[in-house]
């Protein structure tokens, strides 16, 4: 785990850097999707409601469009796809009580699964390891979120 | 193609609480991949003149109108203006922001009739 700014950043992840969205490879192609503690910082340190893309359920997606849309009163924006693939699950729990974002980013907060079907080919689009730990770091302080304020 | 959303916005500045919602859904819908047009006429067109909407705060204390307009912009929802209410307001291009067409009237109903949602505020 890395500490960007007081945020925690896990360093096995993969992330959409701009979106602050990170994604994590799950057996069988799948990949976990969800939102970072910089992104809930964003939020001003909770989301007011998460409403995933039930109707896109099953059907392919290209990698950035939206699988969940994320608000609270200071921020508004898409969960996109990192990958492409099929939206093969949203997180219910999270709709119903989206505090489960901001108190369990990457555990019971994750928002959506999706099953890639170019992983190989888009991981690259990705920032992970040290060198995309610093990619985000860049991205955090830009942004100029601290999480430990 | 993405399915399309029209927003009409007609609030301005006299009605400052009517000033961040329209924004602030269009930004959301256009987080769920909507490819979303605002359409500004009667007093919203006055929103679009350079700084006036930052003078605007629909909260006392609050964020004002133009943080939630930027954020559409932001967002990728475009903006057109109508011709006719800024004339009503003696505007002209060069008094609005960047990022704004100007269309006439006919051009409000075409978007209407190409939108699978139209919303008026």
């Amino acid at each position: 785990m890395a500490i960007i700014q007081g945020c925690n950043i896990p360093d096995d992840l993969f992330y959409m850097t701009e979106k602050h969205v990170w994604a994590k490879p799950l057996d069988g192609g799948k990949i976990r999707v969800g939102m970072t503690t910089a992104a809930v910082k964003l939020a001003g340190g909770q989301f007011l409601a998460v409403t995933p893309k039930r109707k896109a359920l099953n059907q392919e997606l290209a990698q950035g469009k939206s699988m969940a849309t994320v608000e609270s009163s200071k921020f508004v924006g898409p969960v996109p796809a990192p990958v492409s693939g099929t939206l093969l699950a949203v997180n219910e729990a999270v709709a119903s009580d989206p505090s489960l974002v901001a108190s369990d980013p990457y555990g019971e907060g994750w928002i959506a699964e999706i099953q890639a079907n170019q992983w190989d080919a888009e991981k690259g689009s990705l920032a992970s390891g040290p060198e995309g730990i610093e990619a985000y770091r860049a991205k955090i302080e830009a942004d100029g979120v601290n999480c430990a304020e | 193609m993405d399915d399309r959303i029209l927003i009409i916005m007609t609030s301005g500045p006299d009605t400052p609480r009517r000033c961040a919602t329209p924004f602030f859904m269009a930004t959301i819908a256009a987080a769920m991949d909507y490819d979303v047009t605002m359409f500004f006429t009667i007093d919203g067109s006055l929103l679009l003149k350079k700084g006036l909407a930052d003078t605007i705060f629909p909260k006392e204390g609050g964020r004002a109108a133009g943080g939630y307009l930027q954020d559409a912009l932001d967002a990728g929802v475009k903006f057109k203006a109508c011709t006719a209410s800024m004339e009503l307001h003696g505007l002209t291009a060069e008094d609005l922001i960047d990022n704004v067409d100007m269309v006439g009237g006919a051009s409000m109903w075409e978007m209407a009739d190409g939108a699978t949602s139209v919303v008026s505020f």
